[in-house]
């Protein structure tokens, strides 16, 4: 792989974009010193081409595409572990959500598909039923991801342990779930939130 | 006999599916305590990993409204599930920390939001509110002899600050709780390691991978059986342990307990009322060697 | 008529670049009472203060104000030069336009009119302000040490070898500190006890030092050149006087397996025992704790051995004063431990490396009692656990230290070095073993010192790892390192047989009590803070008393030994006087208003208020009023403050002008 030289200026490094991660993450960016403790315990790490502490560096350069460009922050499981540890109490597990975020927003910046399918659909599922149904998540997202048969064996057994139900209702007060959804995007729309 | 306990019981949408064993067992055990549990009415998705992942806003809102919900029941808020509970403490913390955020929740869903109602784990009720005395005087079946690997896994205690359930490095509650019913407990490393929560459905092969660490620690360690509080890390570690023996070619056949169920056993209650028959890992073999049913 | 001169500093450019001297050279010159004003480029300047003085007696002037920067920077300065023209120097003000004006505002026209206001106020205030006389105290050439560590050792030979009595007051049994504990030191891996013992026996053996052992202060009362100290001595159980040291009571004792604090807990020591054997003095002391006499009533083993008959059971704590001029503060350091602290606490352990219950995982000072020819191991390297030698060894730095997480921002300073040569002192002692270092950056300033660490790399084959430690977790008779390094930017594992974390230096218990007993004062660590960070940098704040050591922040020896030696010599030039000026900026009563309530001398931190009899021609008692002991106030101003009839002033800044000030606004 070539990596492209990075050429650092005012104009190179994005100060605007770090504020809108801080002001999601409510954390501070410029705090991180580079000790590496967050990466050292990352559980994800070894599947990250950037770990999260080079994310932070990045970050501090203002080179957000580059981050954006990888899966890295689509592989973070949000566990915390690195939230919890780091020496300067920098909150990079809300980071790493601010990240998901705007990527999500820009639509696509990022390769991780499974990661943005299965949350799409998530979503989805609660804006329709105020709840989450496992069994149409899952075989949805099979479909979707064009893995029909992805955990085909387990299938079968989840149902008859009764773990995967074939029908559900949906909540009585169903409507306020979507006004809370319509709220948040006419928000956004006034640009009242990020 | 302290006061009477009663709670808003949110269940969180697992323990309505692939989860039901640890809603009808905490169910039973609490009727068997004599603790109160009303569901939180018309309750809604917390919105989970997934919300807050790419929407913090969407997630602060869908848990701002539960809070609401459960203000309309009295009591505390009586979480089941690991990730609800990190997601309604969190919302909590940042909605008390952030003016700026609490406006635009309380735009979003259009009514003031609470942050006064205490939210608990069940843990939390078992070793805190009930007290590990009274529980442990309820028992009328010690699980003497079983030796249980407590898995707290990532959300129950991290991160430091926010859950204040317990300490997020060196936690007990756990341990304190199954060693006051009369299980032994063993030391084991990969007790608070990740198992890859979510991603079971979108990266499985990072789950099996993570999941199998936490598996040969706790069969190293010398367990019989684990114990989560936690829907998503006994997906992994009940349904996927099948296939994760024949990924990395061993065997485990470590049934993976719901405290509740666990608990459940200790002060009486039969398989049928513990939902044990839905368990992947079949935990019959045990129980009977150790003459617990 | 008071002729008053204002002289208004530029300060260079940091006051005029926001602030138009000339400006508030011209508004205040036309103020009541103002008969000269100017400005000038730098008034501190030799060429400034002449004109101060070239001004007061061409112009005959009354009183002088300077508007310029912090009076805490040059009002003596100044203060100074107003006295060489002749004036008394109280009927000199500072008016600070620099901290608290050009400094902190960016608008120009704004600021000038802030700076014109502060100078009128001043001048206002200084109309009112009265000759002061300056007020001459004895000064006792004696000074006190509390502390024996390198610091405390090396300020008391000092200031003995001037010729000037010293009195030594150490908490532990023996003198010595944490240097006594160190095997070799960098950056030139002397043996530390072969250059500290030879220090040590010179203070047991010098005629002018007086030293208590296992002793503490109580109380500390008076001031600069006259304080009285309070010492309370332990009881020892054995009479210094009798014993020979012979140690026949230590081979005989038969409670043999008490943890010795000074080997780190890894070696065991008797109940009657001296912390090491270099210890001085070299009387035992018999732990009352663990002592079988003490706790059961029977035993009684070393008084039975003691040829002189030195055992003493009966012995009592004992409190003795002293009579001090001077006090050199050096009470070291503590090492911070990763065990859980107690809830509420604003420091935390660290749970992710074991809270210190994994057996194999240590500190920096016991790795110095493992490598130490005279330790519990003979300067084997061998694991707590099993005492197998340790073949794969690991360091991780900053372990406490730069976390805010945990409680401390601070950088320890020495670790970096000391790791180095861990490394080093490893290579040497286990040939077949590998060292491994996890680090933010070295930071080796100092001479010889990046030369030092480079060599553990290039020479010793210690391998740096630059990234953090996220968790340790014992596996087996391992202790699994779950590391990053971010250099090659990925996750490493290390399986060690022994990890050693440097752990960072904390202020000594009980830092904070000392400090409030001495009225001096502190960092939010509980580290004592210096009067100057730059310029006093080895005084106190509160006259008389000095700083030496890592109680004032973390230190090496070096420097620990050079801060010892500039303390020693600012108590030879207070010595150097019989007689010693203060500043008269003190309170005041007015007897004639004093009910005699008594609230100031309740208030008084410093104990300056004493009750004071007025009586008739035939001596019959009138009244009880308050007087305050100008030699011990501090001028803090509280007990002006607290009078409920208003009949105490502080001199320099009375009720009067404080409200001249006011309404001068
Ligand atoms: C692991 C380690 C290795 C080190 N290696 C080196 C090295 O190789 N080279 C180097 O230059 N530096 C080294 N240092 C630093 C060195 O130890 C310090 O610079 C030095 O010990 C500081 O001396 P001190 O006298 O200020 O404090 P201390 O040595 O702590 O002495 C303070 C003394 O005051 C006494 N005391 C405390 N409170 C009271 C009280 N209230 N009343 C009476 N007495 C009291 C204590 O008992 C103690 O005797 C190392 C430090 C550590 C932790
Ligand atoms: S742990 Fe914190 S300070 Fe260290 S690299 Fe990660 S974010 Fe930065
Ligand atoms: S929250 Fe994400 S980045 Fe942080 S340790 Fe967990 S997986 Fe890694
Ligand atoms: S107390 Fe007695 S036996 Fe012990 S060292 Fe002193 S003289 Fe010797
Ligand atoms: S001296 Fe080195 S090891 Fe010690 S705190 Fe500072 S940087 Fe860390």
């Amino acid at each position: 792989m070539i990596k492209k030289k990075m050429i650092i200026s005012q104009e190179t490094m994005d100060v605007d974009f770090v504020r809108k991660v801080e002001a999601l993450a409510g954390t501070s960016v410029r705090r991180c010193f580079q000790c590496g403790k967050c990466s050292a315990g990352c559980p994800m790490a070894t599947f990250m081409e950037h770990p999260p502490n080079r994310i932070m560096r990045l970050l501090q350069l203002g080179q957000w595409q580059r981050v954006l460009a990888g899966r890295s922050i689509w592989y973070c499981v949000s566990c915390e572990t690195c939230t919890t540890r780091c020496p300067n109490t920098v909150d990079l597990a809300s980071i790493m959500d601010a990240l998901r975020k705007l990527s999500w927003d820009s639509d696509g910046a990022s390769k991780e598909s499974y990661v943005q399918l299965a949350n799409k659909l998530f979503l989805q599922n609660i804006r329709t039923y105020g709840r989450q149904y496992e069994m149409r998540l899952a075989a949805v997202f099979n479909v979707k991801s064009g893995q029909f048969l992805k955990d085909l064996m387990l299938g079968p057994k989840l149902i008859a342990k009764g773990k995967l139900k074939m029908f559900h209702s949906k909540n009585k007060n169903i409507s306020e779930i979507e006004k809370i959804f319509t709220r948040i995007e006419e928000m956004r729309k006034k640009g009242d939130a990020l | 006999m302290g006061k009477p306990l009663n709670y808003s019981y949110y269940p969180g949408c697992s323990l309505h599916a692939s989860a039901s064993e640890y809603d009808l067992s905490t169910r039973e055990l609490f009727n068997v305590l004599g603790i109160g549990l009303t569901e939180v009415p018309d309750w809604f998705c917390c919105g989970a990993t997934p919300a807050h992942n790419v929407d913090e806003l969407l997630s602060l809102a869908l848990c701002a409204k539960n809070l609401e919900l459960a203000d309309k029941v009295e009591g505390d808020m009586a979480v089941a599930c690991a990730s609800c509970f990190s997601r309604l403490k969190t919302a909590q913390h940042v909605l008390g920390v952030s003016d700026v955020k609490r406006t635009q929740v309380e735009k979003a869903i259009d009514a003031p939001v609470k942050l006064d109602s205490n939210v608990k784990h069940l843990l939390e009720i078992l070793a805190k509110d009930l007290g590990l005395e009274r529980l442990a005087a309820a028992v009328n079946k010690p699980l003497s002899g079983l030796k249980v690997a407590c898995y707290y896994g990532c959300l129950l205690t991290r991160p430091s600050d926010v859950p204040n359930l317990d300490c997020a490095e060196a936690p007990t509650i756990m341990e304190k709780v199954i060693e006051a019913v009369g299980a032994e407990t063993v030391a084991w490393t990969h007790r608070l390691e990740c198992c890859g929560a979510n991603f079971t459905l979108s990266r499985p092969g990072v789950v099996i991978q993570l999941t199998n660490a936490v598996l040969e620690s706790a069969k190293a360690a010398g367990a019989d059986c684990i114990m989560v509080g936690c829907p998503l890390c006994h997906g992994n570690l009940d349904i996927r342990q099948k296939e994760i023996e024949g990924v990395y070619n061993t065997s485990y056949g470590l049934p993976v307990f719901y405290l509740t169920q666990l608990i459940g056993i200790s002060v009486g209650l039969g398989a049928d009322k513990l939902g044990l028959d839905a368990m992947m890992v079949n935990p019959m073999p045990l129980l009977k060697e150790k003459g617990l049913l | 008529m008071s002729r008053i001169g204002v002289f208004i500093c530029h300060c260079g450019e940091n006051i005029s670049r926001t602030v138009d001297v000339e400006r508030v050279a011209q508004e205040v010159g036309r103020l009541p009472g103002v008969a000269f004003s100017t400005d000038y480029k730098y008034m501190c300047s030799d060429p400034g203060q002449t004109l101060v003085k070239k001004a007061i007696q061409e112009q005959k002037l009354s009183h002088v104000v300077v508007a310029a920067c912090s009076p805490r920077m040059h009002e003596k300065t100044f203060r100074k030069a107003v006295e060489a023209a002749g004036l008394n120097p109280f009927l000199c003000e500072m008016a600070n336009i620099r901290e608290h004006c050009s400094w902190v505002h960016e608008n120009r026209e704004e600021a000038t009119v802030k700076a014109i206001d502060i100078v009128g106020m001043m001048v206002e205030r200084v109309k009112k302000n009265r000759i002061l006389p300056t007020i001459t105290v004895p000064v006792t050439k004696r000074a006190l040490v509390i502390g024996g560590g390198i610091a405390g050792i090396q300020a008391a030979l000092d200031i003995a070898d001037c010729g000037h009595e010293v009195i030594l007051v150490e908490r532990e049994p023996s003198i010595g500190g944490h240097m006594a504990q160190l095997s070799e030191t960098f950056p030139t891996l002397d043996c530390s006890q072969c250059i500290m013992t030879p220090k040590m026996v010179d203070v047991a053996n010098h005629p002018k030092i007086k030293l208590y052992t296992y002793s503490e202060i109580e109380l500390v009362e008076g001031y600069i050149g006259n304080f009285q100290v309070t010492i309370k001595k332990k009881a020892r159980s054995v009479d210094e006087d009798k014993c020979t040291g012979c140690g026949v009571c230590m081979t005989k004792c038969p409670q043999k397996k008490i943890p010795n604090k000074f080997d780190q807990n890894i070696g065991m020591r008797t109940a009657i025992y001296v912390p090491f054997p270099q210890a001085v003095p070299n009387t035992p002391v018999i732990d009352r704790d663990n002592c079988t006499w003490f706790k059961t009533g029977k035993c009684g083993v070393c008084q039975k051995v003691c040829g002189p008959g030195a055992i003493d059971f009966e012995q009592q704590d004992t409190l003795i004063v002293e009579a001090v001029g001077a006090i050199v503060v050096s009470t070291g350091f503590d090492l911070y431990t990763i065990a859980e602290k107690p809830k509420g606490s604003p420091i935390k352990g660290y749970g992710e490396f074991g809270h210190g219950k994994i057996p194999d995982v240590i500190d920096g000072m016991t790795f110095e009692r493992l490598a130490s020819a005279s330790g519990p191991t003979g300067g084997k390297i061998l694991r707590p656990s099993d005492g197998k030698e340790p073949k794969q060894i690991v360091f991780i730095q900053c372990v406490g230290s730069r976390a805010r997480e945990k409680g401390i921002s601070y950088c320890s300073k020495v670790c970096c070095m000391y790791t180095a040569k861990h490394t080093m002192l490893y290579h040497h002692k286990v040939h077949d073993g590998q060292a491994y270092v996890f680090f933010m950056d070295a930071r080796t300033p100092g001479k010889s010192y990046d030369e030092f660490w480079r060599r553990s790399i290039e020479e010793e084959e210690a391998v740096y790892i630059r990234g953090m430690v996220s968790r340790l977790y014992q596996k087996g008779d391992k202790i699994v390192v779950m590391g990053s390094d971010i250099s090659v930017g990925v996750q490493v594992e290390i399986e060690a047989d022994m990890v050693v974390l440097a752990t960072a230096i904390q202020p000594q218990k009980g830092a904070d009590a000392l400090a409030q007993k001495l009225g001096i004062s502190y960092d939010k660590y509980h580290f004592y803070s210096e009067a100057h960070a730059k310029l006093r940098p080895v005084e106190c704040a509160t006259a008389g008393i000095y700083l030496a050591g890592a109680c004032q922040g973390p230190k090496d020896i070096p420097e620990t030994v050079s801060q010892a030696s500039a303390a020693a010599a600012k108590v030879m030039a207070l010595f150097s006087r019989n007689q010693m000026e203060r500043e008269p900026i003190v309170a005041r009563v007015r007897e004639a208003g004093c009910v005699g309530c008594f609230a100031c001398k309740k208030v008084c931190a410093y104990g300056a208020v004493e009750e004071k009899e007025i009586r008739d021609r035939q001596g019959n008692l009138i009244k009880v009023v308050a007087y305050v002991n100008p030699g011990v106030c501090a001028g803090c101003g509280t007990c002006q403050a607290t009078c409920p009839s208003k009949s105490v002033e502080l001199d320099g800044y009375t009720d009067e002008q404080i409200i001249a000030m006011i309404e001068a606004l």
